[in-house]
């Protein structure tokens, strides 16, 4: 009979200890987190960054968003290359002053396969550690002790590893990579001894969420006291091919009762106090290897690309497109039956991702259109 | 099924599906819809609903189901039989009772009487399912009714007697501001939803947010504020199989996601 009251600002006694933590060594970027509760009440936003400098990548997973931003994918399919102007270290200055001087505070290295970048340090350093909390997705194939140590030497405040399966043959297989899951386990390791903070993540496909391992996999990561971030396989990359992943409802409430007892979590999860629903635009963005900025890791529509366009107007374009900015509780591009099939239609036959602004997303785009 | 819309008379103020039409609106509302957050519709068995609202929220003490029926019944003929008005009965429509209260700060009423009856509906209801408020400070004294949404009618008259009505969530899509505007047009028995009324409904209908093949849309308690910032509000939303209390800025926008409710209350 009792209602159940969630803890102030939604941080539990672990969270805010490492906030605290964070407070004493970058005191800065602490207290601009700390701001984005208010920034929100403002109607102003603090999207998390991602970062696709480079798309090489030593695996060829399965379920890749990535893969057809890759070379190896334009030239295998396509026979071309791809003659844009990828990013520099000096766009990457750039874009860390623009977003600092929005309030923005969060970058994450993503790829490809970010360990795998010649120049992942100077990329870090670029971002600006100091100013932003940097963050990194891997797959755990390199990120043995010295090398988790030395992430966290240079600035890294975090690690996302990927894993696919509590089965080791199933992660392997899925991940087309043997030996890949046994390396992922070396990670958490490594990354804890490391003093990095750590959170898994693992690809939702349809009907999983109801399986016995993935119930192991939640009972793993609550044993290890490590976050599990959902992502809900998308029909894009080189999930187009696999119509079948694609989540229905049921699978997102499941996980959703799930929460209740483990430590899993999804984009659409309230965290730290803020109840964002589909966090496009609003809690994510990511910045393609040609400076294109799309909504989220799956949205192969630009919003523009930051060589022409200031990121406070890219995001205004975001926040006022009715199918991105508008507070929803569900995924866009994983739920959404006609924003799917929008999708689908203007990205099929491209060979370069992702579609222009005015060609996906526009000023003009509405809710009725089909 | 709904009939179309060529069926309805072009002076109905509503569409097939129930929907306050926002025509000719100055703030933010969507002109149509797809109707891609929307509410399953409820069984409403009287009975079950009167005996919830009875032993939850403490309402109906004074009428009895056959009285509840009754007056359910003549509201809903009453708009029926208005040609602006009747395409409203082809949404959902949810029947309530407010209980005779006569504490005069709507957050205290809410903190003490209706976010614990919804606990209670919706717990004995779903049993496996939460009802949560996310909102951890004290609603006393931080509400105040909205003007222009008539909605302290609603409060006044439960300060006086149990009240009757039916709760419309048929303004989908709009804004706040558009809420306010739309209301305005209507007849003086129309109110924007609150506190009271939305809550009731749900008491009342523990299950109306609850849809498992799609998305319900959020429901706002439209008619409040928090004092001195009318670009926050507080409202309903379903999690899962679960339901939620919380508060989020709306700033005066509309989203396809966002809802809000009339309430339409016995002439007296």
């Amino acid at each position: 009979m009792s209602i159940a009251l969630t803890p102030d600002a939604g941080l539990n006694p672990g969270e805010a200890a490492k906030r605290n933590d964070l407070a004493q060594r970058k005191p800065y970027i602490a207290a601009k987190l700390a701001r984005i509760t208010e920034m929100e009440e403002r109607g102003e936003i603090s999207p998390i960054i991602r970062l696709e400098k480079s798309y090489l990548c030593n695996f060829t997973c399965t379920h890749c968003s990535a893969e057809y931003y890759m070379d190896r994918h334009l030239k295998k399919v396509f026979q071309i290359v791809d003659e844009r102007r990828k990013i520099d270290l000096d766009d990457i200055r750039r874009i860390s002053r623009e977003a600092d001087e929005l309030g923005l505070a969060r970058f994450v290295i993503t790829g490809g396969e970010p360990l795998v970048m010649k120049d992942f340090d100077e990329v870090v350093a670029a971002i600006d550690p100091d100013r932003h909390y940097v963050i990194t997705d891997t797959n755990g194939w390199f990120l043995d002790l010295a090398k988790a140590k030395h992430l966290k030497s240079i600035g890294v405040e975090k690690v996302q590893l990927s894993l696919d399966s509590m089965v080791e043959a199933d992660h392997d297989a899925f991940r087309n990579k043997p030996g890949s899951y046994k390396r992922v386990m070396r990670a958490i390791d490594a990354a804890r001894e490391a003093g990095l903070n750590l959170i898994l993540s693992t690809v939702l496909v349809k009907g999983r969420a109801k399986t016995d391992e993935f119930r192991q996999m939640c009972e793993f990561a609550k044993a290890k006291g490590i976050g599990l971030y959902v992502s809900y396989a998308k029909p894009t990359g080189s999930c187009t091919e696999h119509p079948e992943f694609v989540i229905e409802k049921e699978d997102a409430d499941i996980v959703r009762e799930l929460e209740k007892e483990y430590p899993v979590f999804t984009h659409m999860t309230p965290s730290y106090g803020s109840f964002k629903g589909c966090i496009t635009v609003k809690g994510i963005i990511t910045i393609t290897s040609t400076a294109e900025v799309t909504p989220c890791p799956y949205i192969d529509f630009s919003l523009g690309n930051l060589r022409e366009t200031p990121l406070k107007e890219i995001l205004a374009r975001g926040m006022r497109n009715p199918w991105l900015g508008p507070h929803r509780p569900d995924c866009l591009i994983g739920e959404d039956p006609q924003f799917i099939k929008i999708h689908t239609e203007r990205t099929q036959g491209r060979t370069h991702l992702p579609v222009p602004w005015g060609q996906g997303f526009s000023d003009h785009d509405s809710l009725q259109d089909e | 099924m709904f009939a179309t819309a060529d069926t309805l008379p072009d002076l109905s103020l509503f569409d097939e599906s129930g929907r306050c039409l926002p025509k000719g609106l100055n703030a933010p509302a969507h002109a149509r819809s797809r109707r891609y957050f929307r509410l399953q519709p409820p069984r409403l068995d009287m009975p079950n609903l009167h005996a919830r609202l009875r032993q939850h929220l403490g309402a109906g003490q004074g009428i009895s189901t056959q009285d509840f029926c009754t007056r359910v019944d003549a509201l809903r003929a009453n708009l029926q039989a208005d040609p602006h008005l009747a395409a409203i009965t082809r949404g959902i429509g949810i029947p309530f009772i407010l209980p005779r209260l006569e504490h005069h700060d709507v957050g205290t009423v809410l903190d003490k009487r209706y976010l614990p009856a919804i606990a209670s509906a919706f717990g004995q209801r779903f049993p496996d399912y939460r009802f949560t408020s996310h909102h951890t400070r004290p609603l006393a004294g931080l509400l105040g009714v909205l003007e222009g949404s008539r909605h302290e009618r609603l409060i006044e008259a439960s300060q006086e007697r149990e009240v009757v009505g039916l709760y419309f969530p048929c303004l989908s899509e709009y804004s706040v501001p558009a809420a306010l505007e739309q209301v305005a047009r209507l007849p003086d028995n129309f109110v924007l939803a609150g506190g009271y009324d939305t809550s009731a409904a749900l008491v009342a209908c523990p299950e109306l947010l609850l849809r498992t093949d799609g998305y319900p849309p959020l429901l706002w308690l439209s008619a409040l504020a928090e004092n001195g910032k009318p670009g926050i509000g507080y409202h309903y939303e379903a999690y899962g199989y679960n339901l939620t209390f919380n508060r989020r800025p709306h700033l005066g926008m509309a989203a396809e996601y966002w809802s809000h409710g009339l309430s339409v209350l016995e002439t007296v």
